[in-house]
């Protein structure tokens, strides 16, 4: 079971925060499917919930925090929204690989990689501790890093990009097939950050894995995801494709997103940042659309009504402006017709 | 204007076990900032790029060379002489999270430096609060609503705006802008970088943006002046349209070849550069300083250290003994 890339399904969850205001949700009614042995993409601003949807991967989203509902089924594993103790102990590491967040500051300061990687051996039972320290310095040496000499370094002794090299090798070790990386390139130069992102889908299509990579930055998820799903305000606005949806962004702040990246080429005057600020847990709308304060296609429904994905092929879009668009096209070339 | 000539920096580690270490920051850099321009410092972490800022802004010494302020050298000048000029020139950092006081409030952080002001040139309390409010207007933010807040109460974009208003309190002839945008939201980035832009050109004060991401070098200004750092030497500089459209030093476009392509809606360069390695301080310091990750190395450049020369047929130099033009950046599919 697990040596295969394990397929994903989440359907309708829903992750609340307690507060002095009550719980509030921080991702709400998210459906996303994560096929066997693809690269998703996961793209939001900070507050959009993208961090709080991969921590439910592994069912660790921590107090004030909790899935308030919905599922995740993973292959091999069940609904892990269900899992609990050691079951769910298990579950992480072995089935399930995370890098997370500031990899680079993760990792035990006081301790070298080895005794670490020892540690986790140990913590999973782990019998044969020698294959575990090859198997480290195989998939070191696979990313270019000299194993022996970094199991025996402290933290300190390492880059930025040699410790999220060191966080990757962490997640795989134990032989995980669906492996999270929470913004794997942050705080590195782009150099360093191109080499990562070289990394991540070389050994994704060596080992064979499912893997979900979370984001602020588009360019990120352009150079490694096949599939893009965007996040606003705790909802899924729009996913498809990477190339259809960079190519022909519909959802308007996907468009938006797009259009806000400094290029090297192009006129500097199209580019041009989206008006207003992202929501935050508090000023996120209760209902109706979340994105209608900084949206150019507002209507009088989005202030009421919450627009469901529509699916369109490979492609799903919750907008009412874009929705009813297509919608009146179809209707309009079937009377055509 | 603001300009240095060989500006040479060495951070000195006293080891308890390993004995001295030296860090060479910076080799000996030239460059010149004119008022009211834009330049742009690019590299990769480590090469020198923020210690060269920090330098200008004066908060770090230099070892050797010269930095002139408005024609005055600052080299004789004692460290006390030196405050009135340094003072010109300020420093925006990369988190505004931490660069604002969180116990005070915002009109708070601009009434400190306002006061100074007004000692020093005998205004008054309401010069204080009109000023305040002016400069908060400069940087788009309304001063109705920010001033009595606390910097949690704002975004990051607010809150980054707040960190250029303060800047702007001492009527500095030139921002350092330390990777100013990288914290930002990305929808919001682009709204900072039209800022220190305008800024440019509504009150003459010149920019300088220290950032590892070259795209956004271009938005403060096309008339800016891009140099391309590695390991304390400037490797190639010239305009900043040029360069990226035509750089000739591998390790230029090494960083140009890095930046993620948008496929779908880009195609990428014909000839990226990949390094052979990654930056390490320990690799030798005989000839240039890049051969050993260069994958274009030739015979020279073991043992001769190549210097800044003239590019052919651009405004650019460079500082390589095989320059050569490579289409590394991608193009948008419309151009194709």
């Amino acid at each position: 079971m697990s040596n295969q890339a394990p397929g994903v399904r989440i359907d309708g969850l829903t992750v609340v925060y307690k507060t002095p205001a009550g719980e509030l949700p921080a991702v709400r009614g998210v459906t996303l499917t994560l096929e066997p042995g693809s690269i998703t993409g996961i793209v939001g601003e900070s507050g959009s919930g993208k961090s709080t949807l991969a921590l439910s991967l592994l069912n660790a989203v921590q107090p004030p925090g909790r899935i308030a509902g919905g599922s995740v089924e993973i292959d091999g594993l069940g609904d892990v929204v269900g899992l609990r103790g050691e079951e769910l102990r298990k579950a992480r590491g072995k089935h399930i690989g995370y890098v997370f967040q500031a990899a680079q500051n993760s990792l035990n300061p006081l301790k070298t990689v080895g005794k670490q990687l020892l540690d986790l051996g140990r913590s999973h039972g782990v019998d044969d501790l020698r294959g575990l320290v090859r198997e480290a310095k195989e998939l070191l040496g696979r990313m270019g890093l000299d194993g022996a000499r970094v199991l025996d370094s402290h933290q300190h002794e390492l880059s930025g990009g040699m410790r999220q090299r060191v966080g990757i090798m962490l997640a795989l070790v134990l032989n995980a097939h669906l492996v999270v990386l929470d913004e794997p390139t942050t705080a590195l130069d782009m150099i360093t950050q191109a080499n990562i992102l070289r990394i991540v889908r070389e050994v994704h299509a060596e080992r064979g894995l499912t893997t979900l990579v979370i984001t602020h930055d588009i360019g990120v998820v352009a150079e490694v995801a096949d599939r893009l799903a965007v996040m606003y305000g705790g909802r899924l606005v729009e996913q498809g494709p990477t190339r259809e949806v960079l190519g022909a962004p519909r959802h308007p702040y996907t468009r938006g997103l797009i259009q806000a990246i400094p290029r090297l080429t192009g006129d500097i005057d199209e580019a041009r940042a989206l008006p207003g600020r992202p929501p935050t847990l508090v000023t996120v709308p209760k209902e109706g659309c979340v994105f209608r304060e900084r949206c150019e296609l507002r209507m009088d429904v989005c202030d009421t009504v919450d627009p469901e994905p529509v699916a369109d092929g490979p492609r799903l879009v919750a907008c009412h402006a874009v929705n009813s668009a297509s919608a009146s096209t179809t209707v309009a070339t079937k009377e055509h017709a | 204007m603001i300009t240095g000539t060989g500006v040479v920096k060495t951070f000195k580690q006293r080891g308890k076990v390993l004995g001295a270490r030296e860090v060479r920051a910076l080799r000996g850099v030239d460059f010149s900032i004119p008022k009211g321009g834009a330049a742009s410092f690019i590299g990769e972490s480590g090469c020198g790029k923020t210690t060269l800022g920090r330098i200008i802004a004066g908060l770090e010494s230099y070892d050797e060379g010269e930095i002139v302020i408005d024609d005055v050298p600052m080299t004789p000048l004692r460290p006390k002489q030196r405050q009135p000029h340094f003072r010109k020139i300020q420093m925006i950092h990369q988190d505004p999270y931490s660069a604002l006081n969180p116990t005070r409030t915002i009109h708070q952080t601009l009434y400190a430096p306002l006061s100074l002001r007004a000692k020093q040139t005998g205004r008054s309390a309401a010069w204080i609060e009109e000023r305040a409010a002016e400069v908060l207007s400069l940087v788009g933010l309304d001063p109705g609503t920010v001033l009595g807040r606390y910097p949690h109460q704002l975004s990051g974009g607010m809150r980054q705006r707040v960190v250029i208003a303060r800047a702007l309190t001492v009527d500095p002839e030139m921002l350092v802008a330390d990777e100013a945008v990288s914290m930002i939201d990305v929808s919001l980035r682009l709204g900072i970088l039209a800022l220190l832009k305008d800024l440019r050109e509504r009150l003459g004060v010149s920019v300088l943006f220290i950032t590892h991401d070259v795209a956004t070098a271009r938005y403060i200004g096309d008339d800016g002046e891009l140099y391309v750092i590695y390991r304390g030497q400037v490797v190639e500089r010239g305009p900043v349209d040029t360069v990226i459209a035509d750089p000739v030093h591998p390790y230029t476009q090494s960083l140009l070849s890095a930046i993620p392509v948008l496929h779908g809606l880009e195609r990428p360069g014909e000839e990226p550069v990949t390094p052979l390695s990654s930056l390490d301080e320990s690799q030798s310091d005989e000839g240039c300083l890049f051969a050993r990750r260069c994958p274009f190395q030739g015979e020279r450049c073991a043992d001769e250290r190549p210097l800044l020369q003239l590019t052919e047929g651009v405004p650019q130099e460079h500082a390589c003994f095989y320059p050569e033009r490579r289409s590394v950046i991608a193009r948008p599919m419309s151009e194709v």
